[in-house]
């Protein structure tokens, strides 16, 4: 069904609103199976629409639409089409044909057998009978009725429509008043409300079976063997929209369009949405969209490229892979990038970024003024070796990896574990390395810290998820109780994944809480809850493994892990990594990696994990290569182009700085310092080793301060609340700070130097850069009207001096500036 | 007799919808019940439902409050007579006289029940419809005023007044929290008591003109530096910041909010008619906050006015029973019937839902043990004395305002008050008829947790048809 020319309205439509016409719409299809139905999108003049769904029967010669509406003889079908100006609503009845009865048209075509799988389990799952909020819920159904979540097991669903409960869902006799006809048309009360309307062609179609006899379909039928959406990628611009087709492939060689009862879904629902009928509607932003496509159990993708098209001039130069593949993305969507920032700006968002922390005012100083041309990349080496980068990224996956202190006996765990970790990131341990240590570690915590790992999370099933959301950017937990909805993993994978972890034995040690972990020899082997048959240790995709008793099968899993084939691996670390300095990882979000979710550039991540593995797993080698890169150099400041985009980092994306970060970087503005229970005095916020620092500092856990609670990096809230802004306005905790004794603010106040000079040291601690002129005249004059008193003579100390910078320095801790990294 | 009857939401057993004391009866037909279904709570984008949820930590004992059995043995009865109320034909104790003169101002449910036996357990189950029944250190679930006070911030409706739109006066915390939505979610809390002369609440109005001038100076001072606003406008982090912290001063320095806290406005016989306690001044403060547009209240009744264990726990162990609901009664009776009486006075009533509930109710077979301690409500230590343990199979709940008809008695349980015969209700229905008054629905919303799991809210709950606005028999 292609062109319009081929359309014929027999008779033509006249020009007058809402006529109804009589005459039957006549056109070539390339379909000719009686079961199918397809999509009408009829484009006429500049204008192009959808049709109502409608199910069309043919007949040799000639191909007539005719669609059931009301399940009398009375069909029409209702067309909106816009002739350049005028809008004609008309209505097509074929009387003629109607009237000659509704027995079956095609005399050498009969009705081919509906079967259960392949025709009415897509039905169930495209009016949400079986979602797992209602019938599909896990445990019993809903009220009595089970079905099995998106029809994944259509032969227990067929078992429960037609054999459960004496059949009495099912009337063999009147099709009709069948009870699960009535219920779904909400003909009789339904908690689900109405699902499908009496008379359409999903409701014809169960009548159909049910008057056939309700065949479940048998095991040398054809099944679904793969699943097609046409077109399989487009440029699309904003704000239009596609119609899309799905075609099933079935192991005979046929096909059926399905797109009536296809799912769809769009992966980020701010660029795009796509709507039942699997028309897809771009919104304003450009970048590049997939929908997920679903039907029976099979995906499918439509991978959009939505372009910007205004010219890409200006770019920087291009230093390494990263900026090529960055720059010729936005070459193609047309996002011309904002220039590469300023030295402060750069100096203040990679010390954040690497190493959590503020430079201070000597360094700034020294930074900028340093005419070095190769300054930048200096730096990034420079703050790769500081002990910042081994205390911001052990923080930063202590609390990924659960570090948590629920009893007090946890605290010489926990400690050891973060100086695990943090040794790890000091001497660069390779990646691969630390997840095996973590792993497969065996013995007491006190010998080997990783252990810790295994005390917070015992069950099997637990550690797999944990594992595969982590390290492998896999979401496996919906697995568990039934075929992933949205990827190919079915609950085998899922045990068979956590059969890796069925060996892990525990003996208590002295301590109460902790265990040895140890090896228990014997067959690994999990229990498929499905089948209730054992399955042995199976990685993702793979083979199941055969691993003899004496042998660890968590070294087996570490092995694969590492393995420079594995898929997720690398893809997951930088992601996660890009993440960490663009905000926006190239998948999103960073730990739901499938097929139906794919990156944004996948050139670029392609080239990240190849070169990561590569690298050996070097950690530093990425974060060396990102933050060299001129693409994350770019301003923050937008252009009248880019300002729209957020997904393809044509612009510096600007983000709160996290509390830990914050806490340490408002100490150091201000010269004061917090107090944290069992670790030294002048500990900063981002080397605590565990989650109970959240309880003892209102701030962290104000400034959402994650609580190892979970493996996602989501737990940490990074957006801001009314308690976070009236901890900054009015605590004590604050005030304190500005105020302490031989603090910034005490120290300017007391100091020799000019006016202007303390504005200058002021700026460079809390912004790390010059004042601008207006900004200096704004300071100078507050500090000359604080120091006149309410009759306007003059009345300068110490004491005004200080409550005067102390409201300086206030004022800026609280600009947007400071708080977010920009 | 009674049939037993486990589905909740089912209108089919007619006798558990008889209207004590109402006008007319009218059968459920099916129309009837769509009507029901399609009522919705009516929001104006000035004026948007509230709930004040008063909470009972531990559990309050049914048996010797809301559902008296008189007629069983001395072994469940307790010691407290009927008594009969301005609804005729409900009869509460003698613990509660004020309420039974304005027994036809709220519903009784008696019927609510689930299986979570611990306090952890049964405070999440009840406030956030985990359907687990071990207790957990930590709520998996937000409770449903974190819940409501996300999606209302969702909404995005600008709000006229400048409380925050979740306010905890004492509010529950221990098993409750707003889990992965993030504790920006959080109430604003209000601890201490409200009935000392000092009472204040922190940020609300600063404490001296100096400071306020102060302040004010500052934020000047910030906003003319603050330059980065003009370049990231479209930032959506960086408006919200704004708005928060415009919120934030308003609180701080707005004579209103100020007002809005202070309870020295009020009358002093209103004072006396909440009572000149602790939990008498924290409803009168959720009343005035309610009126001063906060939308989700909540207020737990613990502390010293409870006994000596500071809260409704009343095993043996810790209390004696039926003394430490004596120590109650007065305060409690009191408080909870002005905060009522005062919805309808001021008008408040279509608006303002209240719902008084513990997380379970208590053992109708007394029990004895010995006291671990003297106190208020507690005989000396190895006293035996008697106790009621928890009770999650059967328990009671009660309803105003909201809307919603009063004066009746939902569902019943058996003669012993162990188990639930009508119209089971359970955690999730709670939930969800909270939600139907805030306007919330419940059944399409889904809040995806950290896993990516969405992850419904009402745990398949239904609203209660006679606890809805415009529906009900």
């Amino acid at each position: 069904m292609k062109h319009p020319s081929t359309l014929q309205m027999i008779p033509p439509p006249s020009k007058s609103e809402s006529s109804v016409q009589q005459g039957a719409l006549r056109w070539q299809s390339e379909h000719s199976s009686p079961n199918a139905a397809p999509q009408l999108s009829i484009r006429v003049g500049f204008s192009r629409f959808r049709s109502v769904v409608a199910r069309f029967t043919f007949f040799q010669p000639k191909f007539e639409l005719r669609e059931t509406t009301s399940g009398g003889s009375q069909h029409a079908a209702s067309l909106k089409i816009r002739i350049r100006t005028l809008p004609l609503a008309c209505f097509v009845l074929c009387a003629g044909i109607v009237l000659t009865g509704t027995t079956p048209l095609q005399a050498e075509d009969p009705a081919p057998v509906l079967t259960f799988a392949r025709d009415i389990a897509p039905i169930l799952t495209k009016s949400g009978c079986n979602g797992g909020n209602c019938h599909a819920k896990a445990g019993s159904g809903q009220n009595g009725f089970q079905l099995s979540l998106f029809g994944f097991e259509a032969d227990e669903d067929y078992e429960h429509i037609v054999k459960e409960a004496r059949g009495r869902r099912i009337s063999p006799a009147s099709p009709e008043l069948s009870l699960i006809l009535l219920k779904a048309t909400n003909t009789v009360p339904h908690g689900g409300g109405k699902r499908m309307d009496v008379g359409s062609s999903n409701y014809q179609r169960i009548v159909d079976w049910i008057a056939q006899g309700m065949a479940p379909g048998k095991p040398t039928d054809p099944h679904l063997a793969s699943l097609e959406v046409q077109p399989g990628q487009a440029t699309m611009q904003r704000k239009t929209n596609r119609q899309l087709k799905v075609l099933a492939h079935y192991s005979d060689g046929s096909q059926r369009d399905v797109t009536a009862l296809a799912v769809f879904e769009a992966n980020d629902k701010s660029m795009a949405e796509a709507d039942e009928a699997g028309l897809v509607t771009t919104f304003d932003l450009p970048g590049n969209l997939a929908v997920m496509v679903r039907y029976q159990g099979h995906v499918a993708v439509f991978n959009a490229h939505i372009p910007l098209g205004a010219p890409v001039d200006n770019l920087p130069p291009y230093k390494n892979f990263i900026d090529e593949l960055v720059f010729n993305n936005l070459k193609q969507i047309g996002i011309p990038p904002s220039p590469v920032c300023d030295d402060a700006t750069y100096l203040r968002r990679v010390s954040l970024d690497i190493a959590g922390h503020l430079p201070t005012v000597e360094e700034t100083e020294a930074f900028l003024s340093n005419s070095d041309p190769n300054k930048r990349d200096q730096l990034v080496e420079s703050l790769l070796a500081s002990p910042g980068y081994a205390d911001y990224f052990a923080n930063k996956w202590a609390s990924l990896l659960k570090n948590r202190r629920d009893e007090a006996s946890d605290k010489a765990a926990n400690f050891a574990f973060h100086f695990w970790l943090r040794d790890g990131f000091l001497e660069n341990r390779p990646y691969d390395q630390m997840v095996r240590e973590l792993l497969g570690a065996t013995g007491d915590i006190a010998s080997n810290p990783p252990v810790a790992w295994y005390k917070r999370v015992k069950q099997p099933e637990l550690q797999m998820e944990d594992i595969a959301q982590l390290f492998l950017g896999v979401r496996m937990q919906c697995a568990q109780c039934h075929h992933h909805p949205f990827e190919r993993w079915s609950q085998r994978d899922y045990y068979g994944f956590s059969a890796f972890f069925t060996q892990i034995g525990r003996t208590p040690t002295a301590t109460a809480g902790e265990d040895v972990i140890f090896h228990k020899r014997g067959i690994a082997q999990a229990i498929d809850k499905k089948t209730s048959l054992p399955v042995k240790p199976t990685a993702l995709g793979e083979a199941e493994l055969n691993i003899l008793p004496d042998e660890d099968p968590r070294l087996y899993l570490a092995d694969w892990m590492g393995s420079p084939e594995n898929p997720f691996f690398a893809k997951a670390l930088v992601n996660r990594y890009w993440k960490h300095f663009f905000k926006r990882g190239l998948i999103e979000p960073e730990d739901d990696i499938r097929e139906t979710n794919p990156p944004s550039n996948p050139e670029l991540l392609d080239a990240l994990a190849k070169h990561f593995v590569t690298s050996g797993f070097d950690l530093k080698a990425i974060i060396r290569m990102i933050a060299q890169s001129n693409a994350y150099q770019i301003s923050a400041a937008p252009n009248q182009y880019n300002e729209i985009d957020q997904q393809n980092f044509s612009h510096f994306y600007p983000r709160h700085l996290q509390a830990e970060v914050l806490l340490d970087a408002i100490d150091q503005a201000t010269g004061a310092r917090s107090k944290f229970p069992d670790v030294p005095a002048g500990t900063l916020a981002i080397s605590l080793p565990d989650n109970s620092y959240n309880r003892s500092s209102y701030f962290l856990k104000v400034f959402g301060r994650p609580d190892a609670a979970s493996v996602c990096e989501c737990e940490r809230v990074q957006s801001s609340s009314l308690a976070q802004s009236l901890h900054l306005l009015n605590s004590d905790e604050i005030r304190q700070k500005l105020v302490v004794n031989n603090g910034r603010a005490h120290r300017l106040a007391q100091g020799n130097q000019s006016d202007q000079e303390k504005i200058r040291e002021l700026y460079l601690a809390t912004l790390s850069r010059e004042p601008r002129e207006q900004e200096l005249n704004i300071a100078l004059d507050y500090l000359s009207k604080a120091r006149v008193d309410d009759a306007g003579k003059p009345a300068r100390s110490e004491q005004i001096d200080r409550m005067a910078f102390e409201d300086l320095l206030w004022a800026l801790l609280d600009t947007k500036e400071f708080i977010f990294n920009h | 007799m009674a049939f037993p009857s486990f589905l909740c939401p089912g209108p089919f057993d007619r006798r558990s919808f008889m209207q004590l004391g109402l006008a007319g009866f009218t059968s459920l037909t099916w129309p009837g019940l769509m009507r029901l279904r399609a009522a919705s709570a009516p929001e104006s984008a000035r004026e948007k439902t509230a709930v004040i949820m008063v909470w009972l930590p531990g559990g309050l004992s049914h048996l010797d409050c809301y559902d008296p059995k008189p007629n069983i043995g001395t072994e469940y009865r307790g010691p407290f007579a009927p008594i009969s109320t301005a609804v005729p034909g409900l009869q509460l104790t003698e613990l509660l006289p004020m309420h039974a003169k304005i027994a036809d101002k709220f519903n009784v449910l008696r019927s609510m029940h689930h299986l979570s036996g611990g306090h952890p357990a049964g405070s999440m189950t009840m406030l956030s419809g985990d359907p687990d029944t071990r207790d957990k250190s930590k709520p998996k679930y937000p409770d449903w005023m974190s819940v409501a006070a996300y999606l209302r911030a969702k909404e995005g409706i600008p709000r006229t007044s400048p409380l925050p739109n979740y306010v905890g006066i004492s509010p529950p915390t221990e098993y409750n929290g707003p889990a992965y939505i993030g504790n920006a979610f959080l109430p604003f809390a209000v601890t201490g008591d409200p009935n000392l002369p000092n009472f204040n609440v922190p940020n609300i109005g600063l404490n001296n003109a100096a400071e306020a001038t102060r302040l004010g100076k500052r934020v000047a001072l910030r906003q003319s530096l603050d330059l980065l606003e003009r370049r990231f406008d479209k930032e959506r982090e960086l408006e919200a910041l704004d708005e928060f912290e415009a919120q934030a001063m308003t609180l701080l320095t707005n004579p209103k909010t100020r007002e809005a806290f202070d309870l020295s406005k009020e009358d002093p016989e209103t004072r006396d008619r909440y009572g000149r306690n602790r939990w008498g001044q924290q409803l009168l403060l959720a009343r005035r906050l309610v009126e001063a547009g906060a939308e989700i209240l909540t207020s737990s009744f613990s502390g010293p006015l409870c006994g000596r264990v500071g809260n409704w726990d009343d095993h043996a162990v810790n209390h004696h029973v039926f003394d430490a609901l004596r120590f109650r009664a007065v305060a409690y009776d009191q408080a909870v019937t002005a905060l009522i009486e005062d919805i309808y006075k001021r008008g408040l009533d279509q608006r303002v839902m209240v719902v008084v509930t513990g997380e379970f109710g208590r053992t109708p077979k007394i029990n004895y043990d010995r006291s671990t301690g003297a106190g208020n409500a507690s005989a000396p230590t190895g006293t035996l004395q008697p106790g009621r343990d928890h009770w999650p199979r059967a328990f009671s709940n009660i309803w105003a305002g909201g809307g919603i008809r009063t004066g009746q008695v939902i569902g019943a349980t058996d003669s012993r008050g162990e188990d639930v015969v009508e119209r089971a209700c359970g955690p999730g229905d709670f939930l969800a008829t909270i939600y139907q008054h805030l306007g919330i629905d419940y059944s399409k919303i889904y809040i995806t947790d950290l896993n990516g799991r969405p992850t419904p809210i009402a745990d398949g709950g239904r609203a209660i048809p006679e606890l809805t606005r415009g529906g009900s028999v």
